[in-house]
């Protein structure tokens, strides 16, 4: 995304720049902002509220030439060729870019810590002010920090823009503009997509070159047979046999030949669809979390899916017909011409009055199906909505009415479709009845020539057939545009994935190690977004074999933290060392191998238990798994399941619950022996008793394997060697638990309060095991 | 122990945990606290923001939250802390009741937090592979902005009152549907 926009000469002139100063992020500010200010009677500038179109203070009304520039020393807003704000950023303390409600502010606050609000931008700009406000504020902390803006942090955005510059037109989600920069792009993607294909396509087009030329020359004999054998009378049957032989064998040839090529063509989109989907699939798996988390789950499988199925539907439908019904229909217009101006002249006239018919009414058309087709979404949406609310329904007894608003979607629905069926019903046929008018007409002055002598019967019946090649297709032939367009609009979303770099992937010195589990952590900082961070400047040194508890409130980063130990993300700043090694030098493969996961949302596949247990060592033997399964208290739920270890999970198999899930989860990660052990709310969701047997496990599995655990609940960490707290997106509190609690700070104020939460619930203290309340003193008590 | 305490952490956790304390807040987050003229006293700030005095606490700025800002958008205004956290500080239950400037600058600052133009004439509606391109006229001036094409885009808030949201999120309302124009209306054909 552009955070730099160009200036014209005269914006420039009123930025005076000083010297030493350059323009670092410029992005355009479109809604007007100006609010009346203490001691302002009017807005400023002197514009009376009336006049400037605004009731109260607030003008509302969009800007076209407002930009927010950031310098390495200043913040600028410049409206047409005039500066109305400016401010030294040395003085400010912060510069911010507020979401507001279908809009966005843009704040200053200065060292008195008073927020002034200078520029408004709607839904449109809002991503793009928010890097620019990121960069001007990375300039603020550098100037504070070391005096100048040469150390600031360059913002770039990564993200796609939403409109192409060029054609205003909407992008679907591409980085160029198909329709722009994209077609050669696009041409050359086609090419080379079809580079493993060239014989195949050779032999389609050289059969299509054959039918045409078939469906060509047909007409030609019959003119010649009617001309010569039929009206002279002189004809033989052997000429009659002839001419019926030559027919069928040509009709039979054309029919073999456009089955074949069809075949050939389902088989080639097939193919290409595939191979697509393929690369697709195996690009998503390597593109790192970030650009995957950036789109939808929903958006990715359509790539996948959807737009490999155009490409496919592309080369059955359209690419086997499109050049050989070209070339046809231009031979035969050719022909026509050639046999009779007027006739040909006449027959178009009426397909131009068809065609203007069908532009007229092909708005109402569009609009109806458009329309039952938005009815029967809203009908299946509802339908879903129901049925997966039935308990709520249900439970509020709230059928009856639920029934009639869907019975009389239902009714409004079938009302559309029987209307928009019988307009259609009506209106083709007449269509076809103009269509057909040409040739009555064709047929009357030609019959007329004809009769007068000026025309052959065999030409006559030449034209005729001539015209049915020409009219035939025309109907088709006007969606075409419609289709190559949609077919590179695909082709672009597909290659936009293809040609993604992988954020994280192993460099050219990248080495296989056997982790021993020392962990560094220096400076690190990391955003999802690199205008928001998530984590600012950690640093930690963790020895091998240690446990470590992160602890903190929702949101603090805990789990970002755990991203970037398992190099799903790679940090903005600093660095992540382990054994003496950078992590971005570890192979990726060899890294994750060695770790073991327990996450919060404890995925399963579908398959069965055992494929899931399995999932990171499919070699294991089933004396493995079961140990595993042991360990994670899940042998016995397993197998009081019908079918044991095969039975069937993930959408539509056997239902588990959610603790049920995790120990799945946690025999999975067991099963593997990892080094590295890694383990997000592992047992967030296990009642009171599982938890302590799972925990008893665990605590075995941790012993020499480097750990990383979070929790929320805090007996969950007591065997952990130390404990860090997350706050503000960055440590402050590191140490032992008793540490920690002499400490009397954040971490204090958590136990204290989990002990006062359980001593205070009687009835909840009763309701647990004896061991876990012996725990919770034993951890307080230290 | 049961999984209430995950909210727990939530709360203010620099502070020792103090039960007394926290049952209080907990009680605060349920009293309905109502700012009128006699307790509270907005005013201008220099940054183009208001300031709150209440009882005896000052707010330097505020936030002003509309809690039905599509039905009823003057009663029951939230008025909250600045920061991120956002505490409600207290409600405004009728705008009306407030001093005639106080007022006017709740309104202000219900503008510049809330951004919905409103579509006032239809100039264009253009269909091109899978969007719309609007081109309107709108209480902010005129503008093209591009919708996608499917069901979600025109939400209707009543019978005749009508939500549009663009591809980068700005909403735009056309307040009554039977008051467009006969032209305007076959436009939105395609949408509703």
């Amino acid at each position: 995304m552009k955070l730099l926009f160009s200036l014209t000469g005269s914006q420039l002139e009123a930025l005076a720049l000083s010297a030493g100063e350059r323009l670092i992020y410029c992005v355009p500010a479109d809604l007007a902002y100006e609010v009346r200010r203490a001691g302002e009677m009017q807005t400023r500038g002197g514009l009376a509220a009336a006049e400037s179109g605004s009731e109260g203070g607030v003008r509302e009304r969009y800007e076209k030439d407002v930009f927010l520039a950031a310098t390495n020393k200043r913040l600028v807003v410049l409206k047409g060729d005039q500066v109305t704000y400016q401010t030294e950023l040395k003085d400010c303390e912060k510069i911010k870019c507020e979401h507001q409600v279908g809009c966005g502010i843009i704040t200053v606050t200065d060292r008195n810590e008073n927020d002034t609000c200078v520029a408004r931008v709607s839904m449109r700009q809002i991503v793009r002010a928010s890097y620019a406000v990121r960069g001007a504020q990375a300039i603020v902390r550098s100037l504070k920090e070391n005096g100048d803006a040469d150390h600031a942090e360059q913002i770039t955005s990564s993200e796609y823009e939403t409109y192409c510059e060029k054609c205003g037109r909407a992008l679907p989600g591409t980085s160029t503009c198909p329709y722009c920069e994209g077609k050669m792009d696009i041409a050359k993607k086609f090419m080379s997509l079809c580079g493993g294909f060239v014989g195949k396509l050779l032999l389609i087009s050289l059969s299509m070159l054959v039918i045409s030329g078939m469906n060509m020359g047909l007409p030609m004999v019959q003119r010649w047979f009617i001309d010569n054998a039929l009206s002279t009378g002189k004809g033989t049957w052997t000429d009659l046999g002839i001419f019926v032989g030559i027919s069928f064998a040509f009709l039979i040839g054309a029919i073999l030949l456009e089955v074949w090529k069809n075949l050939a063509c389902i088989k080639l989109g097939s193919e290409l669809s595939m191979s697509l989907r393929e690369k697709l699939y195996r690009k998503i798996q390597v593109l790192s979390l970030s650009f995957i988390n950036k789109r939808k789950p929903g958006e990715l499988m359509n790539r996948v899916s959807r737009d490999t199925g155009r490409i496919r539907e592309f080369f059955e439908e359209v690419f086997g017909y499109m050049f050989s019904t070209l070339l046809t229909m231009i031979v035969s217009l050719v022909v026509m011409l050639t046999i009779s101006p007027v006739m040909t002249g006449l027959s178009l006239m009426f397909v131009i009055v068809v065609f203007t018919l069908m532009r007229i009414f092909w708005h109402h058309i569009h609009t109806i199906f458009h329309r039952q087709w938005m009815k029967s979404d809203e009908l299946s949406n509802n339908i879903q909505d129901i049925i997966s609310g039935m308990r709520i329904v249900k439970t509020f007894g709230t059928e009856d009415r639920e029934a009639e608003r869907f019975s009389k979607q239902a009714r409004d629905y079938a009302k559309t479709q029987s209307r928009n069926e019988t307009f259609w019903a009506v209106f083709f046929p007449i269509l076809t009845f103009l269509l057909g008018c040409g040739t009555y007409v064709a047929v009357l002055i030609g019959g007329n020539n004809v009769l007068d002598g000026k025309m052959t019967m065999g030409q006559l019946v030449q034209f005729m057939t001539y015209s049915g090649y020409l009219f035939g297709p025309l109907g088709w032939m006007t969606h075409l545009p419609r289709m190559v367009m949609q077919m590179v609009t695909s082709l672009n979303r597909i290659y936009d994935v293809l040609d993604e770099e992988p954020k994280i992937k192993d460099r050219d010195g990248s080495k296989e190690i056997a982790i021993r589990g020392h962990f560094k952590f220096d400076k690190v900082s990391f955003g999802y977004n690199s205008y928001e961070p998530v984590l600012e400047d950690i640093n930690f040194e963790v020895q091998p074999g240690e446990m470590i508890g992160l602890v903190g409130a929702s949101g603090t980063g805990k789990s970002t933290m755990i991203n970037l130990i398992m190099r799903l993300y790679d940090p903005d700043q600093g660095q992540i060392i382990l054994d003496d090694v950078d992590l971005r030098d570890v192979k990726v493969e060899c890294l994750h191998s060695q770790i073991g996961v327990v996450l919060q949302e404890t995925f399963l596949f579908s398959g069965t238990i055992l494929d899931n247990i399995r999932f990171a060592k499919p070699t294991a033997t089933l004396a493995e798994v079961i140990q595993a399964a042991k360990a994670a208290n899940a042998h016995d739920f397993i197998c009081k399941t019908p079918d044991g270890y095969n039975t069937y999970v993930g959408e539509h198999g056997y239902n588990l619950s959610g603790g049920e899930r995790q120990r799945i989860a946690i025999a999975r990660a067991i099963l593997n022996n990892p080094k590295l052990l890694i383990l997000d709310e592992a047992t967030s969701a296990l009642d009171t008793e599982s938890e302590f047997l799972i925990q008893q496990a665990l605590n075995r599995l941790i012993q020499g394997r480097t750990t990383f655990a979070i929790a929320h609940r805090l007996s969950t960490l007591r065997e952990a060697n130390r404990l860090i707290v997350i706050d503000k997106h960055s440590i402050a509190e590191m140490g032992s638990h008793n540490e920690l609690l002499e400490k009397k700070g954040i971490y204090y104020g958590l136990v204290t309060a989990q002990l006062k939460m359980a001593e205070g619930r009687p009835e909840n203290v009763a309701a647990n095991t004896s061991e876990q309340t012996a725990e919770d003193g034993e951890n307080v008590a230290g | 122990m049961m999984s209430e305490e995950m909210d727990l952490l939530d709360l203010d956790i620099n502070e020792e945990f103090d039960e007394e304390a926290l049952k209080k807040e907990s009680e605060e987050l349920l009293e309905m606290r109502f700012l009128t003229k006699e307790n509270a006293t907005f005013a201008r700030t220099e940054g183009g923001f208001v300031s709150l005095k209440f009882g005896e606490k000052e707010y330097k700025r505020v936030g002003v939250y509309l809690t039905f800002p599509l039905t009823n958008p003057e009663e029951y205004i939230s008025i909250r802390e600045a920061d991120e956290k956002a505490k409600e500080i207290g409600m405004v239950e009728d705008l009306k009741q407030l001093p005639k400037d106080q007022q006017e600058m709740i309104r202000e600052q219900i503008r510049l937090r809330y951004f919905m133009p409103v579509i006032k004439k239809i100039m264009e509606i253009k269909e091109e592979y899978g969007y719309a391109y609007w081109y309107v006229e709108t209480s902010f001036g005129v503008c093209r902005f591009t919708t996608h094409m499917s069901g979600d885009v025109v939400v209707s808030l009543s019978d005749s009152r009508l939500l549009v949201k663009d591809i980068d999120g700005n909403r735009y309302e056309i307040p009554d549907f039977y008051a467009l124009g006969i032209q305007e209306k076959k436009k939105l054909d395609l949408f509703i």
